[in-house]
């Protein structure tokens, strides 16, 4: 056992950290909140060049050939700045491509994605708004050589700049609502889609997908027709560590900022973080951080490991939802009434807090997961 | 990051699980949980059963060097604490074992080494700790009880208070003034004495439960020998620190309630409430998935604390973040277990309480983590000064 990290591991920490730290000012966070397209094309480039879409790719699709290990210590360090743009939605889309793509569709995609040459965003949630296999109601149904998809896919992540779109469809009404799922591969541009992006708490660039009669020839399907949910559940469960690791992140940077600033910050003639109520707060926050921490780090060698680890990552994303929720909310009451203010860098964290918790599955939704796996009839 | 165990680590786990799970099978109806030996005759007869039955395989001296009987690395005591934790194995003395063992070897001379970790190694000598007084609790510093110097004796005066297993131990060891007129953290030394020394007189105190853990002890003209001290003379404070230092990781505790959740799910898949298991209920269902993340949770941070342990690396603030987090975990969880059991969650004991009765115990023992050990309100002291770096105002 050694919970260190490797050499590599602090290597891309520190190449990150840096990075982001000279390229991804709160500033530019604000302008991308803002903006149409809520990410940067010029810093997606510069990732690209450093290898980061590509990280978990196989060499031999043009990728780094990184594990999953490293790839958390990469999003960490993401979270810190909490950087805007279509990562996460990409880097999640790759898992499909890569359990059950085939030979062709890994040779097309990959490197083109290593490259950033190519956004990818995954479209499962519909009207009802739940995780699970029954929410599924977009149709496809074969015509010839083709699926014709039709009905509307809600908060798809960065949906209105991706090329491609892997849509979680129902293709047969089975004897269970995870019989009769199948999912595929969508150039973004097909005739019959139509985009447009929510209003939301992080500005966060979430679209409503309007699939009309779209047409997907059948060699686009990912994976085996009508058993595409072992899949989404796959990609569920590492976007969920995947999310976790982002969070930590900005855990960590919320905690820091917080003591930083109570021991500037001067009241009755003495920094507020000399007061105990304070004080015990902010060891309270603290203490949260380092237990989702290690917990995220013991899920996150699991998933590497290919050790079966289905309850602890969502042990994992229920555990890390409220702490981060919790934590940026001291941190916003510590700060007092400077941090409710737009200006301040500490609601940005606040507001991703909610769209952290309700990527891949809330609190509710991951503790039934748990109930379930520890056994509970 | 590397979490998994060597072949030989998996095979030393095994056996550990193996001899705890044999010695669960000796336990005492009356035997609940941890703090019970101190309560019960028949479940301390239990613990120094279980102490033999470690102590023969040197289980007692895990991680110590060999010269001085050791066996096995810190990562094996911490798989040692896990499976004894899973089965609630008592047998491991807390204060011998756990806090002074460590302790000596760092702090003690040689001719003290030589003649207590032997006897804690063989399971020999039970002890308990003599730290805090009527008026110096948290703020430890502000003791009172003298121990003056008197050619090769100490002369021991003064009360201490709250020590657990103080009717049982042999052996004390305990913080006195040796030097009233030095200043504060620099007036105290650390003194080993016997328990059965005339002068010494031990009173147990009823717990809220009406058991008694704990014990006040007074000392009237109690004649030390002066050789039996750790580290320098009026310097006590430094290695009442350091022993401080080797807190439990926690690991047992968590593994403790990680069987106890084991137990509740059973319970509640096997029990019908309103014509279906209790299972069904979502309530329950998210309250035990919410426990079980949180347990999940104190378990990694307790294998980071024994991680850093095993590296020489101890982080204060990570011990303390271990201890608050494991202790509050417990509280929350003898809350929800005795919820979830209804109104057979207040049944002590006895044919009518289900699982033996160790929820309706855990309600009131829960405070005997949160309170002691340093209460978690200085834990959270140590975690802002000493970690975070906050201002302390004097």
């Amino acid at each position: 056992m050694d919970l260190r990290f490797t050499e590599t591991q602090e290597i891309l920490k520190k190449m990150a950290r840096d990075f982001l730290t000279t390229e991804c000012p709160k500033t530019l966070v604000r302008k991308l909140e803002q903006s149409e397209k809520g990410y940067s094309p010029e810093l997606w480039k510069k990732m690209a060049e450093l290898g980061w879409m590509g990280l978990i790719i196989p060499e031999e699709y043009g990728g780094m050939g990184y594990t999953f290990q490293d790839l958390v210590v990469l999003l960490e360090e993401i979270g810190r700045n909490i950087l805007q743009g279509p990562l996460i939605a990409t880097i999640t889309s790759i898992f499909p491509i890569l359990k059950a793509g085939t030979e062709e569709q890994k040779k097309e995609l990959l490197p083109k994605i290593a490259q950033g040459e190519l956004i990818l965003t995954t479209a499962l949630l519909e009207g009802d708004g739940v995780f699970d296999a029954s929410g599924i109601a977009v149709k496809a149904t074969p015509k010839g050589n083709d699926f014709i998809i039709n009905g509307t896919k809600l908060f798809v992540e960065m949906a209105h700049v991706a090329n491609h779109i892997l849509c979680v469809t129902r293709t047969k009404d089975g004897t269970s609502p995870e019989k009769g799922i199948t999912l595929f591969i969508v150039d973004s541009k097909t005739p019959g889609i139509s985009c447009e992006v929510m209003p939301t708490t992080a500005a966060d660039k979430l679209c409503e997908v309007r699939f009309k009669n779209v047409n997907v020839p059948k060699k686009n399907i990912l994976g085996k027709i009508d058993e595409g949910w072992p899949i989404v559940e796959m990609m569920l469960r590492k976007g969920a560590i995947a999310k976790c690791a982002e969070s930590i992140g900005a855990i960590e940077t919320c905690v820091e900022m917080t003591v930083a600033y109570s021991k500037e910050r001067v009241q009755y003639e003495r920094s507020i973080g000399s007061f105990q109520a304070l004080q015990h707060k902010m060891a309270d926050m603290w203490m949260a951080m380092e237990t989702s921490r290690y917990l995220v780090y013991e899920v996150a060698w699991m998933e590497s490991e290919g050790l079966p680890c289905a309850k602890e990552a969502s042990m994992a994303k229920a555990y890390v939802n409220e702490v981060y929720k919790n934590i940026s909310k001291w941190a916003v009451r510590l700060h007092g009434a400077i941090a409710t203010s737009a200006d301040h860098d500490i609601p940005l964290y606040y507001r991703r807090s909610k769209a952290a918790d309700i990527a891949f599955g809330n609190t509710d939704f991951h503790r039934e997961i748990v109930a379930q796996k520890m056994g509970l009839v | 990051m590397d979490l998994s165990l060597t072949d030989e680590q998996k095979v030393r786990k095994q056996e550990f699980y193996d001899v705890c799970k044999e010695l669960e099978k000796r336990k005492p109806p009356s035997f609940t949980g941890f703090e019970t030996i101190y309560e019960d005759d028949e479940s301390w007869k239990y613990n120094l059963y279980c102490a033999k039955e470690f102590a023969k395989r040197g289980w007692l001296a895990l991680g110590w060097p060999p010269e001085y009987e050791g066996k096995g690395d810190m990562m094996d005591r911490v798989l040692f604490a896990e499976a004894r934790g899973y089965y609630g194995i008592p047998g491991v003395d807390i204060f011998g074992v756990q806090m002074l063992a460590p302790t000596l070897l760092q702090a003690a001379s040689e001719e003290i080494k030589r003649a207590f970790l032997p006897p804690i190694a063989h399971g020999e000598v039970m002890w308990c700790e003599l730290w805090s007084e009527p008026n110096a609790g948290s703020d430890l510093a502000s003791l009172s009880t003298t121990a003056i110097k008197k050619g090769d004796e100490y002369i021991i005066n003064g009360q201490k208070t709250w020590n657990t297993g103080a009717h049982r131990a042999d052996w004390g060891f305990g913080v006195f003034k040796t030097d009233p007129a030095a200043k504060k953290h620099h007036n105290m030394t650390f003194i080993l004495h016997d328990m059965k020394t005339p002068g010494i007189t031990v009173r147990p105190i009823p717990y809220l439960d009406g058991h008694a853990p704990y014990c006040e002890v007074y000392f009237d003209d109690v004649h030390v020998p002066a050789k039996n001290i750790v580290g320098q003379e009026h310097e006590g404070w430094a290695v009442v620190n350091l022993l401080a230092g080797f807190e439990r990781s926690g690991i047992s505790e968590i593994m403790s309630m990680i069987r106890g959740l084991e137990q509740l799910v059973t319970f509640c898949n096997e029990t019908k409430r309103h014509g279906q298991p209790l299972a069904k209920n979502p309530l329950v269902r998210n309250r035990l998935a919410e426990l079980a993340c949180d347990l999940e949770a104190a378990r990694a941070l307790a294998y980071r604390v024994a991680d850093l342990q095993n590296r020489n690396e101890m982080s204060l603030m990570d011990a303390s973040a271990g201890k608050i987090f494991f202790s509050e975990l417990g509280e929350r969880f003898a809350f929800v277990a005795t919820d979830i059991l209804g109104p057979y969650g207040q049944v002590k004991t006895s044919r009518w309480a289900p699982l033996g009765g160790v929820w309706e115990k855990m309600f009131h023992e829960h405070f005997i983590t949160t309170v002691s050990m340093g209460t978690n309100e200085i834990q959270r002291n140590i975690i802002a000064w000493y970690g975070l770096g906050l201002p302390r105002i004097r």
